[in-house]
Formats: structure tokens, C-alpha cells, sequence
């Protein structure tokens, strides 16, 4: 029906083809306007949209431009900028630049944008409809999907925040402790104390930088949590690995003579790739996984910005960076532990105290080790406390659903280009050796 | 913090270094090069060469060229040379100097072929007699005058011999040679016992089994203030003295194609094409050429006033002059002396010559998106459609080497272009159009049909010992046809047919770039000059033409696809003269600094001045990332270049032009849009080249030859005669001073604001445009219509913008044809003249032509008119138009307006007038 109607209209268009055929006024001077704008352009005398200029009905889609914004020319090509309404009964209606306007090619999918007889346009409207329908449904599986994910997220976040701040609170109950403990030693050190103190310092500040070498460790805790995310969205069709061809390593300025002929053709060569003749691109990340050899032309370029949505030739990894907030001390196991502790250390100090004074060296020394150790400890669990704070302090969204992301890093390949992002933190394009931080 | 600033100055030095990477050494200097060397140590007068046996014969005075006095120590005995010279219509007169073939000279010196175009020799006039005269001046020796055309004569000095051309009336000269006794010519010769002719540089033996061959001789230009032409070179418009008294040490202008990487924006040195031909022009309003055919390597040295004060030689003419020195490794003497006088004449002349520039399809005017590399056919899909987007117009879609399988040309990367067909169709859809690119390097693989056949056909130039030479370029180990030989200029360009190279279609067009040829093992990143192509000829003696065959055998290819029916395009990086006729260059790798920018200009009039009309520098500049103003200013002066083609190297970011923002794509796209707006003014122009020569882009002297204060002037340029274009070449730029010549008016094209002619004129700068303008006088078709692509403007009506004079009268022309074919050949043209004077604007017709358009004019805009009329009369019809202020131009912030007629509807193809009453 619809498409019956369409072609008696072109056919009726072909008949009244007038003098001026090239440069075809439309038979309904409306075309092109919005139903909504309609009312606007029934006056008798018009105002151009941006104010400049007014202009009569009859110059209302006459073809030729009065106004420079476009404004009177909403159905010819006539004005540079121009907007050509097509209604797309079946789809969604649409604006198109009246660059557009009879110029050979059917952009609305009711054809109504081609008019002078010159092309037939079938109406698609009905399938465009169902197509944008398609994919709009997609586009809504794909968001309850998320919903769920994300309440997934949300779940697992609320335990997270609820065992990490239990963790806090049993940890600055601990700190109490220890701090006790390290005064009760610290008082017996300055009793004991007969070298300089310096030698103290020294030692201490040595046990201190020894101490936050530790602390570098695997996050167990972390680490046994988290799982994976889903990545269900992201194809996997990697492209373009970088198999960079074995050339001999030369230096650009050493003088070229003496190469092998092969060696100075790569060497010239590599001014306009940009590769290093010789070089190898050193595969520094332990979780690539697969390099695929892409075509061997396609390696060397350099996609951007615009690129960003292709997933298809995009390979996303996600892993679980090692963190430096993990600590070996804090697994928070109730009070025995703690009492333990206090019941270690007044043993220990009343050991000691059963010697008379002077003490002896052999018996400084315990103590001076059993401060040490205290101290070092302390300086641990303050380092976790204030780790958890900071971490705590973060906005992860209205319901923290983003809680788990604070440990993850996320990469994506690009050609030569390896981009990692780690939410709350930092990231990087990563080019071979050279690392490069992203704002 | 010592240390902060210590390394911050290293990184700076660093930052440096690679600015400067152009890698000097690598490439040989004057003295570097022994016959240069050699050339530059001759004193005036050392030439004691006479003319000998002077006679008419085949319509040719001719002479043989002995020594004056036998030489003593005679192991050299000279040989006698014969010496030619023959007159041709319009004012031009070819002397050839060569070894007698009489004589068995060891091997025939090379003559370079299929340059001049086989007309020239239907214009040649057949001489009947010469006379003998005195001249004063010249120490009673006798001179034959023979007559060129009916202004000017040629002369032969017997002794010492010299050849010159001089006006009939009043014995000015024009132009002369071996003036100053520079000329020698090394013959050829046997090999003595003692001598070593091998020649090394930087690893690399040329074993030159001919040994010394090279030819130099000076050219005086008279009545001449500067010289110009023997492109390429990133230099100055007006050539500056390489020699001579103020001068400091400096290289003569080389002319030898090479494949430089990242080359300066400053430079006498030799880049990827040559084209040995050069113009004078002077305070008299007068020009004059000289082109010496020959494709060997060649260096020109232009000599400052008083260089030979100490050379004893007194002129005999009081004429002021520049006198330059030309040196050449091998060859003959094949050269050609332009009497002009106007500029354009000798463009004309020097075209009848080489050839007239190729008329190009239509699309090829509009704009060009190319890069190294758009990546795959989705990311060809995905620029095409943001063109669409942002409702910008452009023609044609690039694909660089990536997107062949391995770099074999005519294949296609199966994975990442699995349907090229198809994705042609795609764009040709849109009215679009693609091309790929083809070197000449080929990929020696044993699997690769090209390889093979060329191979076991002995179609590969052969090295010094009689192998197929063996390169390295893009594919690793390479050969390159021999093109100097037809029968494989015919069997490549059989390459190009649809069933060979699989997945082209008719949408499909070529790029030959790396056809200096670059071979990256090579000598100076080319081939060694012992190679050996058709009939024994070395390399050295027709490298500069290589480029050019290659071109040529190209374009060949495409017009034997389309039946003959299709016009060609092929852009190629390396040309020598005659490379118009085939196809557009451009101006190879430069960078993205203003620098390079700048000097786009006087590259591209150099260029147009030398023929080849079709050129342009990549937009944007090709290595580098330009700030974002730069690409701006860069897209509003290409838009002006007659080849308007932005691209990128492979690391750099993307540029196109919606990447930067609203503001910048917004003035990217209007400058792209001012381009097409100006398509078919344009489009007239490459039509106007096509019959004469004279560029589409000229020098503002062209157009005002006797006005000294352009003759320098190579910031602003003229497309055709009606508009004058000024980059900006500094960022944040404020004002900029503008020379605007000639007596009349010049129209602002963004504001219509008149300024006066002959006067520097300080402007604001504005953001949305580069200065350009109109001058009065003058009439300039446009469409004002956007599109997608010049496709889809075919049927879109014309708006004609008239700039009125001090006489309120104005003229212009129009040309239409199909945009595609030849039947513009038998008269399928639309060629108008307007003119408008005393109130009437008439459309008469130019020639007799028989094409049907059903485009009208949709508006006349008029300019320097004085508003109040209110109503036009359009004839035949006696129908109304009315006469209004309408907007100036579309597009842009500022809403300038103009007395316009209304919708005079008149038919472009019909005669008509229009009154304004």
C-alpha cells in the first residue's frame, strides 16, 4: 500500500516536471518540515529561525536560499544548512543535511528525500523499523544483563565493605594492644640504654626499611575473592599482534657501511616504519596470553581515538594487579591471637625482670629484639589501617557497586599499543619497553 | 635541581636531533661528485671551441664544433662535435650538441625519449637560409643568423662559438649560451692504463665503465631580474645565487630524484622529481625559458651578479642578466630556448614541447582522504561515513601499502580486505571513488605471478654485471621493470585490466609513489647508476625520467582498462618534464610544521610554472602530528592547492577532520566546503591548462608581469586570474600584511570588503579563513551547494559572483564537459564567457561546442555594485528577476551580504542576458 502510494507520487512529480528541471521545487511546500513546526511556517510572512531575514510563503521551499541558516529551504537542497525532515511512517522519523536532497541517494527510508524523479527509492521504513527494533531489543538484553552484574556487584561489594571494615575495627583494637606493648618495651630499652643513641636510630630506621619491603607481598586476601569479570560482551577476535621481523640490531647512527646489503635496506627502511631494524618487542606482560599473528602488514599501525569502539579488533584482558596494601600480619582470627600477644610480651618481660641489675648484654640484646619486633609490627598494621581508610574514602558508586574494582586493572591491545586502566588509580599505554601514563 | 636541569637540556638536545634527521652525509655534495666538482673549478673562457663547416642542411643550421687551435699534448684529441639548431613555431629554438656518429664513438650517448610530444616536430620550421654578419662587439668574427620567429632571430657566434636567441629590432638578447666559454663536453673515450674511473660513496662502487661523460655550459637570461623553475626543490620561488660574490658556501640546485627522508623546508638540494627547465622574468615585464632535456643527474648553479668580475669576459650588451651554470653527468645536449615574451607564453611554448597537462575527471578536483594506512574495510566504512556525519564533502578514499598481501601491488590483505569489490562499490554508491597504491618496487617471490613473469621475460633492469638488480624496499628484495622500454610499459600497463588486478573496478584509481626509484640498499636510497636498462643504457644517464616512465606507463594502464574512454588518474612523487600529461604529484613527504607549510607554496608554483599543473603538498603534513591550528590553516590553504589530498603517517594520530573538536571540524569543514563551492571555476582552469599550460595556481606575476613588487613574492599566490590566495604560516597569527597588485579592487571572499590594488595591505587575521580575494574585473562561477561528493553536484545549479572594476564591468569563463571522458575532444563542452558592462551581464559562447546541461544559474551575486535597482530583465523571455541583499557566501560565522539577482533561471548551457534596470 505504502509503497503503491510512493510510486504515484513520483510518477506525479515525473508529469509536472517544469523548465526549471534541475533545480525541482517540491509539489508540497511543506516537505521537509516537522509536523510539530508545521504551525511556524503557515503565517503569510516567515521569520528566518536565527532572526536575520523574513521571507514570504512563497518563498517557503521555492529553491532558492533566502535565509543563511537554512530556515526557509527545509525541503530543498537550496541551503548549505538546511534540515530535510523525512517522516518514516514505519520507523523513526529523522533529520537529514539538506546536502542530501535529491542528490542521487535514498536516505530516508520512506525515499521522500529524493523527489525529482531522477532515482526510485523502495520505502524500507517497515524494515529499518524492525531492524532498529532488533537492536534496540538487544541493546535492553544487554542492559538487564548488566543490572544483574551489577547487583551481583553490589552483593559481593557489601560483604567486601563489611569484612574489610571489621578488619579496620579488629585491627585498631590490635594497634591498641601493640602500642602498649612497644611502651612497656620502650621503657625498658631506655633503662637498658647505655651506647648512643644513635646507633639505635640507625638500626631502627634500617629494620624500618625492612619492614616496608615485606609488606610488598601478594594480597592472599584479595586475591582469593575476586574472581574474573565477566567479559561477555567483548569479543575476542584479537588482531594485529606485533611480529616484529629478526633484524639485526644497529645502531641508526653508526655509519652504514660494512652492512650486509639486507642490513642497510632495513636499516633505511626503518626511518619510515619507525621500527628499530633489529628490534624485538619484548613481551614484558605475563598475562598475555596467545599472541596472534595478525596480517603482517596490519601491525605497525597506529589506531586512535576514533578506534575506540571497535571491539572487534580489540583484545581486552583483565587480571588482578598485585596491590602493595596487602600485609602477611592481618588475619583477624578474634581475641586469642591478641591475647597471646599480651601474654608472649609479659612473660617475656617478666623473664627478664627476674635478673637483677645490671643486666646483661645477652639480655639487652633480647630486648632490644623483642622491640624491634613489636615496633615493626605496629608499623605494619598502622600501614594497613591506613590502606583500608584510604580505600574506604573512595566513591564506588551510589550503592558501591565498583567496591571490587579498586584491586583490578583492566587492559585492552591495541596493535602495538597495550592500554591498562586500574579504576582509583592510573592509566597507562604501555608500547613494548616504554610505558606512557595516561591522565 | 642541577641535575633536573641538566637532564631537561639533554632532552631538549635529543628533541633536537630528531628534528634534524634529515641525514646529510648520506647523500652527495658538489665536491662530493667529481663531474661537479670538476664543472665548478672551470674558469670563464676556458672553452676554445669553435664553429666550423656552418650550414643549412635538413632545415637545420648546422656546424661542427672543433678547438680553435689542436691541442699539443693530443692525447685527448677532441673529436669534432656536431651542433644543431632548428626554429619552431611561437618562438622557440632547439640547439642539440652530440659526438658525431660518423666517428664510432664507444656507445651511443643516451637521448631521452617519448619526452617531446610528436607534434613539436609538425612545427617545425624548415630553415632556408642564414646569414652572415659581424657583430659588433665581437672582434670582427663572423656570426650566422638564422630567423626564429617574427620578433626574434637565433644567432651562432663562430668564434669562440656561442648560440643565442635576440630580438629582431634593436639586437636585445634573450638568451644565450656558452657566453662565458663554461661549455665542455667530455667525450666519450678507450680507458688509459693508469686510470681508475670507478667512483665509491659510502660503501657503495659505481664501476662507470664509460667513464667521464659529463656536459656544463653557462645560460644567460637578459633583461632579466630573477629565475625560476628546475623543481623539485623545497626552496624559494625566486631562486636564490648558489655562486658568487656574496654567496656563502652553498650547493648548487641539484636535480636528481631521491627519496629523502623528512627533507628540508630549506633546501638547494634535490628531492623526488626533476624537471630541468627554468624561466627569467624581469622589470620589464618580460619572460623567458630554457630546457635542456636530459635525465642524468644534474646540478644548476645560479650565479650572483659580478661572479666572473675576475673572468675577464666583457659582455657585449649593457642588458642586465642572470647568468647560470648547468652541469650534467652524461647525455647529450638537447636543449630549448623560449623567447616568451609574456609569462605565459613561454608556459605555452615549453608545453608544446613537453605536452599539455592531462584534463583530470572531476572527482579528482574535490578532496582527497588518504593515510598510511586506513586500516582495514571496516575503518574504510567507518572515516567514509563520518564524511557523512559531519556533512562533509569529499571524493576519493586512499589505501596505502598495508592493504596489499605482503606488499605485492595488485593483491589485496586477505584478512583485512576480504571484499575490495564490494567495499568499492560501497563508496562509488555515494558517488565516491578510491585509489590504491603501486610502487614499482616488485617483491621477488617466486610465488608472485608479477615476479615470475617479469622475471622469465627479462623485464627487470639488470645490475652492472648483467643480472636482474636486486633492491631492498617495502616487500623486502626487490626488481623494478625496465620502463624505459615500451614493449614493458605495455605489459604493465596490461596490469591494470580488471581481470589482472583482481578486485579493482571502475571506481578504482592508482598512486605510484617510490618511483625515483627508492631503493633503501642503494646509493643516495636509490639505484646504482651502472645499472643497465634497454639497449645497454646506463642508469645514470635516465634516472631523473624513470619516475616518469613509470608514471606513464601507469596511466597508460588505466586508459587501456576504460577502453580509452576513461581519463586516468594517477598521482605519482616522482616526475621530469612531460609528467602533466600524465597525471597530478605531489610534493612527497613533508612534515607537519609551518615551516613546511610555508614553503608548500612556492613548491607548488614552481610546479605549476614547469608544467605540472596538477600538484599539491600533503595537508596536514605528513610526518608529525600538527597542532590542531596548524591543520586548520593547513585544510584553508589546500583547499586552493589544484591537489587537495590530506595524509598521515603511519605513527602519527589520526587527523581527520572531526577529530579535534566542534570549533576545528566546523573550520575544517567550511574550508573544504569553499574548495567545493569553487569546483567548477576550478574545473575551468584545469581546462584552461589543458589547452595552454597556464597553471591553475600562478605566480601573482603571470598575472601582473610588469609589477616588481610581485616578482618575489611567494606567500600569496593566484588561482587563475580572478582570485588571490595568502596562507597563514605563523600560529596564533594577529595580522597579516597582504600585497594586492594591480590598479583595481580586490574583494575579501568571507566579507566582501574592497581593498585597493598595488598596495601592502595589514589585515586582521580571522580564525574561520585564510585571506583570499577577488579581483575586479572579473566574474567567478560556484556552486553553492553541498554534497557528498562533486558526484552528486552534476546537476546543481550555479551561482556567478561579479566583481566589478572602476568601469563597473566584469568578465569570466565557464567550462563543462562530463567530468570523465573524452568527448570533450570532439566538442562535448559547455565553454561560456560571461561579461558584464553597462548594466547587462551576457552569456556568449566560446567555441563551437555540443554538450546539454540542464543546470541553471540560480544567482547572481554582485559585487562593487552600487544598490538600488530592484528588478533585472532576463532574455530571451523578458521574465523578471529580483534584485536583493543576499548572503555572500554560505557557511562560517559571518553574514556577509551582497546585491544578488534572484533566480535569473537561466540555463548555463544557453546564450542569454540579463538587465539590470
Amino acid at each position: 500500500m505504502k509503497q503503491r502510494l510512493s510510486l504515484m507520487y513520483l510518477s506525479f512529480i515525473l508529469i509536472i516536471s517544469s523548465r526549471e528541471s534541475s533545480s525541482s521545487i517540491p509539489s508540497n511546500s511543506f516537505i521537509g518540515i516537522p509536523p510539530q513546526d508545521e504551525d511556524y511556517f503557515k503565517r503569510e510572512i516567515i521569520k528566518c529561525k536565527n532572526g536575520s531575514k523574513k521571507f514570504t510563503k512563497a518563498q517557503l521551499n521555492d529553491d532558492f536560499c533566502d535565509c543563511p541558516d537554512g530556515t526557509d529551504e527545509p525541503g530543498t537542497s537550496a541551503c548549505p544548512l538546511g534540515k530535510f525532515y523525512c517522516k518514516n511512517i514505519g520507523h523513526a522519523p529523522s533529520f537529514q543535511y539538506s546536502s542530501r536532497v535529491n542528490d542521487g541517494i535514498c536516505d530516508c527510508c520512506d525515499g521522500s528525500d529524493e523527489y525529482d524523479g531522477k532515482v526510485k527509492c523502495p520505502y524500507t521504513c517497515h524494515e529499518a523499523g524492525k531492524v532498529a527494533m532488533e537492536s534496540l531489543k538487544r541493546k535492553i538484553e544487554v542492559y538487564q544483563e548488566g543490572v544483574i552484574l551489577r547487583k551481583v556487584e553490589i552483593g559481593l561489594a557489601k560483604r567486601a565493605i563489611a569484612r574489610d571494615k571489621a578488619e579496620l575495627s579488629g585491627l585498631k583494637n590490635e594497634r591498641e594492644v601493640v602500642e602498649k606493648v612497644v611502651h612497656q618495651l620502650e621503657g625498658q630499652v631506655r633503662k637498658l640504654e647505655q651506647e648512643p643513641q644513635e646507633k639505635d636510630d640507625k638500626m631502627r630506621e634500617a629494620r624500618n626499611e625492612k619492614v616496608e619491603n615485606e609488606e610488598s607481598g601478594p594480597d592472599k586476601n584479595v586475591d582469593s575473592q575476586i574472581e574474573p569479570m565477566k567479559a561477555s560482551d567483548v569479543e575476542k577476535q584479537g588482531q594485529a599482534g606485533e611480529s616484529l621481523s629478526d633484524q639485526n640490531e644497529k645502531d641508526e647512527h653508526e655509519s652504514s657501511e660494512g652492512l650486509s646489503r639486507e642490513e642497510l635496506g632495513r636499516l633505511v627502511e626503518s626511518r619510515w616504519t619507525g621500527k628499530k631494524s633489529g628490534e624485538q618487542v619484548e613481551e614484558t606482560d605475563p598475562v598475555k596470553n596467545d599472541q596472534e599473528e595478525g596480517g603482517p602488514d596490519a601491525e605497525y599501525e597506529e589506531s586512535v581515538a576514533d578506534n575506540a569502539g571497535r571491539s572487534s579488533t580489540a583484545q581486552y584482558k583483565i587480571g588482578v594487579q598485585d596491590l602493595k596494601n596487602s600485609s602477611d600480619i592481618a588475619t583477624p582470627s578474634g581475641k586469642s591471637w591478641l591475647d597471646k600477644i599480651q601474654e608472649t610480651a609479659q612473660n617475656f618481660l617478666q623473664s627478664v625482670n627476674f635478673f637483677s641489675i645490671p643486666v646483661a648484654n645477652l639480655d639487652a640484646n633480647k630486648i632490644r629484639k623483642e622491640y624491634n619486633h613489636y615496633t615493626a609490627k605496629l608499623s605494619d598494621l598502622e600501614s594497613r589501617i591506613s590502606s583500608l581508610t584510604e580505600k574506604l574514602k573512595f566513591d564506588f558508586g551510589k550503592q558501591n557497586e565498583f567496591y571490587l574494582f579498586y584491586d583490578r586493572c583492566f587492559e585492552l591491545k591495541q596493535d602495538k599499543y597495550v592500554y591498562k586502566v586500574c579504576p582509583f588509580r592510573n592509566a597507562t599505554q604501555e608500547d613494548g619497553s616504554s610505558e606512557t601514563q595516561l591522565g | 635541581m642541577k641535575m633536573k636541569q641538566v637532564a631537561f637540556l639533554f632532552l631538549i638536545f635529543l628533541a633536537s636531533q630528531t628534528v634534524h634527521s634529515w641525514k646529510k652525509d648520506e647523500f652527495r655534495a658538489c665536491d662530493q661528485t667529481p663531474f661537479c666538482k670538476r664543472a665548478r673549478f672551470r674558469k670563464p673562457g676556458a672553452c676554445t671551441l669553435i664553429a666550423h663547416d656552418v650550414s643549412i642542411s635538413d632545415g637545420d643550421l648546422t656546424a661542427k664544433l672543433i678547438p680553435k687551435a689542436p691541442h699539443d699534448q693530443d692525447q685527448d684529441q677532441i673529436k669534432p662535435l656536431t651542433l644543431s639548431v632548428s626554429v619552431y613555431q611561437d618562438g622557440i629554438m632547439r640547439l642539440k650538441i652530440d659526438e658525431d656518429p660518423s666517428l664510432d664513438p664507444p656507445k651511443k650517448r643516451f637521448q631521452v625519449a617519448d619526452v617531446v610530444v610528436s607534434e613539436f616536430e609538425t612545427k617545425k620550421l624548415w630553415l632556408q637560409s642564414a646569414s652572415a654578419e659581424k657583430i659588433n662587439g665581437d672582434d670582427g668574427g663572423l656570426s650566422s643568423v638564422v630567423y626564429l620567429s617574427d620578433g626574434y632571430e637565433a644567432v651562432l657566434r663562430h668564434d669562440p662559438f656561442e648560440v643565442y636567441v635576440r630580438e629582431k629590432a634593436g639586437n636585445r638578447r634573450v638568451v644565450s649560451l656558452n657566453s662565458h666559454g663554461l661549455f665542455d663536453f667530455e667525450q666519450l673515450r678507450v680507458k688509459k692504463e693508469d686510470e681508475d674511473w670507478e667512483e665509491r660513496f659510502r660503501g657503495h662502487t659505481d664501476t662507470r665503465p664509460y667513464g667521464p661523460q659529463s656536459i656544463s655550459f653557462d645560460v644567460s637570461f637578459y633583461g632579466s631580474d630573477f629565475v625560476y623553475g628546475i623543481p623539485e626543490h623545497a626552496s624559494s620561488f625566486a631562486l636564490k645565487p648558489t655562486r658568487g660574490p656574496g654567496v656563502e658556501e652553498s650547493e648548487p640546485f641539484r636535480l636528481f630524484n631521491l627519496d629523502v627522508f623528512e627533507y628540508l623546508h630549506e633546501s638547494p638540494f634535490g628531492i623526488y622529481g626533476s624537471i630541468p627547465f627554468m624561466v627569467s622574468h624581469g622589470k620589464s615585464g618580460q619572460s623567458s625559458g630554457f630546457f635542456w632535456l636530459n635525465a642524468a643527474e644534474m646540478q644548476i648553479d645560479v650565479l650572483a651578479k659580478g661572479w666572473d668580475a675576475e673572468g675577464g669576459i666583457l659582455m657585449p650588451t649593457e642588458q642586465s642578466r642572470i647568468d647560470t651554470f648547468w652541469m650534467s653527468e652524461a647525455g647529450i645536449v638537447d636543449t630549448f630556448f623560449f623567447v616568451g615574451p609574456g609569462p605565459k607564453d613561454v608556459v605555452k611554448q615549453y608545453v608544446s614541447v613537453t605536452g599539455l597537462p592531462a584534463m583530470p575527471q572531476l572527482f579528482s578536483t574535490g578532496y582527497h582522504q588518504c593515510r598510511w594506512n586506513y586500516r582495514d574495510e571496516e575503518d574504510v566504512e567507518n572515516v567514509d561515513s563520518k564524511f557523512d556525519e559531519h556533512d562533509i564533502p569529499y571524493d576519493v578514499l586512499w589505501l596505502d601499502i598495508e592493504h596489499t598481501d605482503g606488499k605485492r601491488y595488485f593483491t589485496w590483505d586477505k584478512m583485512l580486505f576480504p571484499h575490495p569489490e564490494e567495499m568499492q562499490r560501497k563508496l562509488a554508491a555515494k558517488g565516491r571513488h578510491m585509489v590504491t597504491i603501486v610502487d614499482p618496487h616488485i617483491k621477488r617471490d617466486e610465488s608472485f605471478h608479477l615476479h615470475k613473469d617479469a622475471s622469465q621475460r627479462g623485464y627487470y633492469v639488470k645490475d652492472a654485471t648483467g643480472k636482474d638488480y636486486d633492491g631492498w624496499c617495502w616487500p623486502g628484495s626487490s626488481s623494478y621493470p625496465d620502463m624505459l622500454n615500451p614493449e614493458i610499459r605495455s605489459w604493465w600497463a596490461e596490469k591494470f585490466s580488471y581481470d589482472n588486478y583482481v578486485g579493482s573496478t571502475p571506481s578504482l584509481y592508482i598512486w605510484n609513489d617510490m618511483n625515483e626509484p627508492s631503493v633503501f640498499n642503494g646509493p643516495e636510497v636509490t639505484m646504482p647508476r651502472d645499472a643497465l636498462h634497454l639497449g645497454g643504457v646506463e642508469h645514470r644517464e635516465l634516472h631523473n625520467a624513470y619516475g616518469y616512465y613509470f608514471h606513464m606507463a601507469t596511466a597508460e594502464g588505466l586508459l587501456k582498462r576504460g577502453d580509452g574512454k576513461d581519463r586516468p588518474f594517477v598521482l605519482s612523487r616522482a616526475f621530469f618534464a612531460g609528467s602533466q600529461r600524465y597525471g597530478a604529484v605531489w610534493t612527497g613527504d613533508n612534515s607537519a610544521d609551518w615551516d613546511h607549510l610555508r614553503v608548500s607554496v612556492p613548491m607548488v608554483l614552481t610546479l605549476g610554472l614547469t608544467g605540472m599543473t596538477f600538484s599539491g603538498a600533503d595537508v596536514g603534513g605528513f610526518f608529525g602530528n600538527p597542532e590542531p591550528e596548524l591543520l586548520v590553516r593547513w585544510y584553508q590553504l589546500g583547499a586552493y592547492y589544484p591537489f587537495f589530498r590530506g595524509h598521515a603517517h603511519h605513527d602519527t594520530k589520526r587527523r581527520e577532520p572531526w577529530l579535534f573538536g566542534e570549533r576545528n571540524t566546523a573550520l575544517m569543514r567550511d574550508a573544504i566546503r569553499i574548495r567545493y563551492t569553487l569546483l567548477p571555476y576550478f574545473y575551468t582552469l584545469f581546462r584552461e591548462a589543458n589547452v595552454s599550460g597556464v597553471p591553475v595556481v600562478r605566480p601573482l606575476w603571470m598575472e601582473f608581469p610588469s609589477d616588481e613588487a610581485a616578482f618575489s613574492n611567494d606567500e600569496a599566490f593566484m588561482v587563475g586570474n580572478s582570485l588571490l590566495v595568502q596562507g597563514i604560516y605563523t600560529a596564533r597569527a594577529k595580522h597579516v600584511s597582504v600585497y594586492l597588485p594591480g590598479k583595481e579592487s580586490w574583494y575579501d571572499l568571507r566579507t566582501g570588503t574592497a581593498y585597493k590594488g598595488g598596495k601592502v595591505h595589514k589585515l586582521e587575521v580571522s580564525e574561520e579563513s585564510i585571506p583570499a580575494f577577488q579581483r575586479a574585473g572579473t566574474i567567478v562561477p560556484r556552486k553553492d551547494r553541498l554534497r557528498r561528493s562533486s558526484t552528486q553536484m552534476v546537476h546543481d545549479p550555479y551561482t556567478l559572483v561579479i566583481a566589478l572594476n572602476s568601469s563597473q564591468a566584469a568578465e569570466g569563463e565557464l567550462y563543462v564537459d562530463d567530468g570523465k571522458s573524452y568527448d570533450f575532444k570532439h566538442g562535448a563542452y559547455i565553454h561560456r564567457r560571461f561579461v558584464f558592462s553597462n548594466g547587462h551581464l551576457t552569456s556568449s559562447p566560446v567555441g563551437n561546442s555540443r554538450f546539454s546541461s540542464d543546470c541553471i544559474i540560480e544567482r547572481v551575486i554582485l559585487l562593487g555594485f552600487t544598490p538600488g535597482a530592484k528588478t533585472a530583465l532576463v532574455e530571451p523571455g523578458n521574465q523578471k528577476a529580483e534584485i536583493e541583499l543576499g548572503p555572500l557566501r554560505f557557511g562560517g560565522q559571518h553574514a556577509a551580504v551582497a546585491v544578488t539577482i534572484r533566480k535569473p533561471g537561466v540555463r548555463v548551457a544557453e546564450d542569454w542576458k540579463i538587465k539590470i534596470l
